[in-house]
């Protein structure tokens, strides 16, 4: 351990960490830009000056802690040192916030009004650069708003690997691109868009959807894979529902971002998780049916009940989507009177990367281990005799379904076997229900209800508890 | 000095006294007042004179609306008649009735303009006319001038006017704003 006066408070410090980490871990902030914890230190941004008594001003993200060290993050000279900073890293900045899509949670705005709040004392017209670069099928870069911390070409290269990115140039005419003949096709390319400190690399999926203070995060679990990802779903705020606009819009995920979970997958997730919109708004079904005829929903748990109640052998195929909520009130209610196996909802697409050694996971269920610590490993078959197969979810081959079997089918979303299934019910998602999962490591993490649920869906677990339960 | 310590009482209690508690005499005073008003008007217009102030709004409409009266919304156009705005949302944002709805678009081709409205909705049904959007607004894209919006109607649906209304009604250019050139030469153009 180190000692070190910071700001005239003496503190004591891991002997191997620097300033900027000192300082931040005991609750003094110090800004920066091109620093980042899980990235290498690059040091070029130089927002990040503090004072060391004796001997001037220098970087705190790149500055060792030693003995007895006095530091002042805001002294006189701090102060104007970040100012002057300001006015050198806007100095070719467009003042186009209004037009921005990371206007309201950019670091560059924020700082701007911390530390300079002054407007440009530079009498020289501001360098022009590319607007709106073609980067990748996901990313375009706005090369005036970009200040060059290399926070993007890092990550390619310390995170993702890929090394797709790289800066050409120098000085004002640095830019931001990808290796030449090269798109930036990294899997985990879309994570750029949240390192950017300022509105320089912009998602083309969200590209003007919304201000983002029209926006509110609730914390959830990507299903993309057994890994589990923490994220954040992004939808229009309560109170700014739209009327008049697509009021599809209001149920509808503006965007995926990261919720930095450091036992599962950190700062970072990949592109399957930024387009969950893609599994979530397919089309839904919405109705009970019984052999496709369209019944109210209890007149379809009744029959799903005398089904299974007039059954000699049954079998249930649980989803390895379902919440350990779901999982457990189907054990409660169900499981003792069904031959119960766990069902892979989601297999991988072609062209999808099965696994990798970053986030990705072969498994493409997100509570596979969930599901099979209740129900145990068994694949999917039946016994000789199944006159009932209760099928949750998808991802089902009904061919499988054994010669004279009823099928009792609960899903999500519109699909042909649901018109052919004996009772058809129709659950929530997982935007609409809160719940948990198991990854494949074991760490069970909370999701949130983002949206309600149609008025003619039902929730799994209250399906199980009405189908299973006592009259 | 008001004394901080006691909490003042803003509501006064009534107070009645015997003559407002004997009830009748006061709904006769006020009915006299009501059917005073009644008969006054009523023999004015017996003799063909205006009676009360009230206009036969939406057939009849007042014409001394103060100047500086806010109304219904202009958006105005650049040179070219493309709309100034930049759908930048300040105003939505400062609404304090949230009555303005803009779903923005993407314009590749317009590398000074690349934001634009594709709709722009205002519900004059809730509308407060308090000029906040105006004040928000940083491209003078959006005016109050001195017209009331006449959106007579039994439908809340009806009184929700779109963009090219806005634009039209009544139209305003902005041909003041210069704009910077294009971006010059560096890289490798604005490709998209």
């Amino acid at each position: 351990m180190t000692r070190i006066f910071l700001n005239g408070r003496e503190i004591e410090v891991a002997a191997d960490t620097t300033v900027l980490r000192a300082a931040l871990d005991n609750g003094v902030y110090v800004p920066y830009f091109c620093w980042h914890p899980r990235l290498s230190v690059a040091g070029n941004c130089r927002i990040c000056m503090v004072e060391v008594e004796g001997k001037g001003l220098d970087i705190a993200c790149n500055m060792p802690v030693s003995e007895g060290m006095k530091v002042l993050t805001d002294s006189d000279e701090v102060r104007a040192a970040r100012k002057a900073m300001m006015q050198f890293l806007t100095l070719n900045h467009p003042v186009d916030c209004g037009i921005c899509d990371k206007a309201g949670e950019c670091t560059l705005q924020d700082y701007h009004f911390a530390y300079n709040g002054a407007p440009s004392i530079s009498a020289e017209p501001k360098v022009r650069a590319t607007k709106f670069h073609d980067l990748g099928d996901r990313i375009l870069i706005d090369n005036e708003r970009c200040i060059v911390c290399s926070r993007c070409v890092r990550f390619t290269h310390e995170v993702s690997r890929s090394k797709a990115l790289g800066i050409q140039g120098r000085g004002d005419t640095s830019l931001v691109r990808c290796e030449e003949g090269r798109r930036f096709d990294d899997p985990y390319s879309d994570n750029v868009i949240d390192l950017c400190p300022v509105g320089a690399l912009l998602s083309r999926s969200f590209l003007y959807k919304a201000r983002v203070w029209f926006l509110e995060a609730t914390p959830s679990v990507c299903p993309g894979c057994a890994r589990g990802c923490a994220i954040r779903i992004w939808h229009l705020r309560a109170d700014r529902r739209l009327q008049r606009l697509d009021p599809r819009r209001n149920l509808e995920i503006a965007r995926v971002t990261p919720l930095d979970d450091p036992a599962v997958n950190g700062p970072w997730i990949c592109n399957k998780g930024r387009d969950l919109a893609a599994i979530f708004e397919r089309p839904r079904a919405d109705q009970a049916m019984l052999r496709g005829r369209p019944v109210p929903l209890a007149e379809a748990i009744s029959e799903a009940r005398r089904l299974v109640d007039g059954a000699k052998r049954r079998t249930a195929l649980v989803s390895s989507w379902g919440s350990d909520g779901e999982l457990a009130a189907f054990r409660d209610h169900l499981a003792a009177r069904f031959d119960v196996r766990v069902k892979p909802d989601h297999v991988p697409q072609p062209g999808e990367i099965v696994e990798d050694d970053i986030l990705i996971r072969a498994d493409k269920n997100p509570n596979t281990r969930g599901a099979r610590a209740l129900f145990g490993e068994r694949p999917v078959a039946f016994e000789p005799g199944t006159d009932l197969v209760l099928v949750w979810g998808e991802g089902f081959d009904y061919s499988r379904v054994p010669a004279g079997a009823k099928v009792v089918l609960l899903g999500s979303y519109l699909a042909p076997e649901n018109g052919a299934a004996d009772v058809f019910l129709p659950i929530s998602v997982q935007t609409e229900r809160d719940g948990s999962y198991t990854n494949s490591d074991g760490i069970a993490r909370r999701f949130e209800a983002c949206f309600p649920p149609g008025e003619t869906i039902a929730h799994a677990a209250d399906l199980f508890a009405a189908i299973g339960g006592r009259p | 000095m008001m004394d901080l310590g006691r909490r003042k009482s803003y509501w006064n209690r009534p107070t009645l006294g015997l003559w407002e508690r004997s009830y009748l005499p006061e709904v006769l005073r006020g009915l006299a007042v009501t059917g005073g008003v009644i008969a006054r008007n009523l023999a004015r217009w017996l003799t063909f004179r205006k009676g009360a102030l009230t206009a036969r709004y939406p057939e009849e409409r007042r014409a001394d609306y103060a100047a500086g009266n806010r109304g219904k919304h202009v958006l105005t156009t650049r040179p070219d008649g493309r709309p100034q705005c930049i759908a930048c949302m300040l105003c939505a944002t400062a609404c304090p009735a949230r009555v303005i709805e803009i779903e923005a678009a993407f314009d590749p081709a317009d590398a000074a303009h690349p934001k634009h409205p594709a709709r722009f909705e205002i519900d004059y049904s809730r509308c407060v006319f308090c000029g906040l959007c105006v004040e928000a607004c940083p491209e003078d894209a959006i005016r109050m001038p001195q017209d009331v919006p006449d959106l007579p109607s039994h439908d809340r649906g009806e009184m929700w006017l779109s963009r090219d209304h806005l634009l039209g009604w009544c139209p305003r250019s902005d041909a003041a704003k210069p704009y910077p050139p294009g971006p010059a030469g560096g890289g490798e153009g604005g490709s998209l």
